[in-house]
């Protein structure tokens, strides 16, 4: 199945450009498992990065800069530290790149009736809240929307809005100007990466009921 | 060796030096790579907020890892100056982290989060799509002036109104620039798969 829906290009040249929030960053890189048209987009973003410095003016560079750094180039490099044992294996959560396995997971918590929330640990201070959200077949979202952005990368299964339906790595990105209601296909559970900023805010007087009780 | 011109050597040239730095730890390569790059990524990273003690050990740990990942690169992926922006780019990532938390970086930095070499993807379809070539191929037929407003938008993070400034173009031109060179890039990239 081919992937329909796409970070936008403004938001592939930041994580090309390393300026994305972090949160965010992992949601694009997500997305970039499974496209191969926003991958070959990044490295174009990169290109233009190495021409970008490569025309930058040249600084001041400190006289025996070479000189000191040549002294350091026998010196063979501080073996990097062993990676991480991945805390979601392979085996789990298909589509999900490997550094985010790496991160400290939580565990699933229910937050709703057959949705449940995975919290995942950023190792750096972020905007953004990084969690997998499991919704069972047929579960029908309460009406939302966001107080900021939160982009949405399906791993499995699907969910339908108005924006149309999106399945294995698709992208979707809600903000204050989206007020929707996702469905999940009726034919199996949907399970995303979310990258959230802000708050949800549920809409309708049972959202509001519910609102204390769904902090996400 | 290459030869060196004002805009130092060409894209055989970089990928010759780097080469040569790594198939033979070319320590007269590599001062040629030190003298054309570390500067300018002194600028990048000075430009990016650090201070300017900051930014010359950047400078210093970008062509270290240079000289070390040598035989990382392949030219048949990226440019020689996109694969050193890549590693600018991440190490300032990492430097940014260190002083948020003040403490020692994790064990996986900016690095892995940007390795997506495990893409589930056949490998060959990936290659093509993303090889140096076709990229190449698409950035040459975008002007120059467009690149520019890529650059300045994304790279150098400025605003519309001092792109505006800085090329002495009006508001609107900035904005239409942009959006064209976006949509131009994806049609290209699209065009040649």
């Amino acid at each position: 199945m081919s992937v329909e829906h796409h970070p936008s290009d403004e938001m592939l040249a930041g994580f090309a450009a390393g300026t994305l929030d972090l949160g965010q960053r992992v949601a694009v890189a997500t997305h970039l498992m499974s496209c191969p048209r926003c991958s070959a987009f990044r490295r174009t973003m990169e290109q233009v990065g190495g021409e970008m410095l490569a025309g930058l003016p040249p600084a001041d560079i400190d006289a025996g800069a070479l000189k000191r750094l040549e002294a350091r180039l026998d010196q063979t490099a501080a073996p990097a530290a062993a990676a991480a044992r991945p805390s979601i294996p392979h085996t789990e959560i298909p589509g999900l790149p490997d550094f985010v396995r790496r991160y400290p997971a939580g565990r699933w918590k229910w937050i709703a009736p057959s949705v449940y929330l995975r919290p995942i640990v950023l190792p750096a201070p972020s905007d953004t809240r990084v969690f997998l959200l499991k919704s069972g077949p047929g579960t029908k979202m309460l009406q939302h929307s966001h107080t900021d952005v939160e982009l949405t990368c399906v791993l499995s299964g699907a969910f339908s809005h108005q924006g149309g339906r999106f399945g294995p790595g698709d992208f979707d990105l809600g903000d204050e100007t989206v007020n929707h209601q996702p469905v999940v296909d009726a034919s199996e559970p949907c399970v995303c990466l979310v990258a959230m900023q802000g708050q949800l805010r549920l809409n309708g007087l049972i959202g509001r009921i519910m609102q204390p009780f769904v902090r996400l | 060796m290459a030869a060196e011109g004002e805009n130092g050597p060409d894209q055989e040239g970089w990928n010759h030096l780097i080469g040569a730095v790594a198939a033979t730890q070319d320590r007269g390569a590599f001062a040629v790579l030190f003298k054309y790059f570390a500067p300018r990524i002194k600028t990048f990273m000075l430009r990016s907020g650090e201070s300017e003690a900051g930014a010359e050990e950047l400078a210093q740990e970008t062509m270290l890892a240079v000289w070390r990942k040598a035989r990382l690169y392949n030219p048949e992926a990226a440019s020689a100056a996109a694969w050193i922006f890549t590693i600018a780019r991440n190490l300032r990532i990492d430097a940014y982290r260190r002083r948020q938390r003040g403490t020692a970086l994790e064990s996986q930095g900016a690095d892995a989060e940007y390795q997506m070499d495990d893409a589930p993807l056949p490998d060959k379809q990936l290659d093509a799509m993303q090889s140096e070539a076709r990229v190449r191929s698409a950035l040459k037929q975008l002007s120059a002036e467009q690149i520019r407003v890529v650059e300045l938008s994304f790279f150098e993070e400025r605003a519309h109104g001092d792109i505006a400034k800085v090329l002495g173009i009006p508001l609107g031109t900035v904005k239409s620039r942009l959006r064209l060179a976006m949509v131009r890039l994806r049609q290209l990239l699209d065009g040649l798969s």
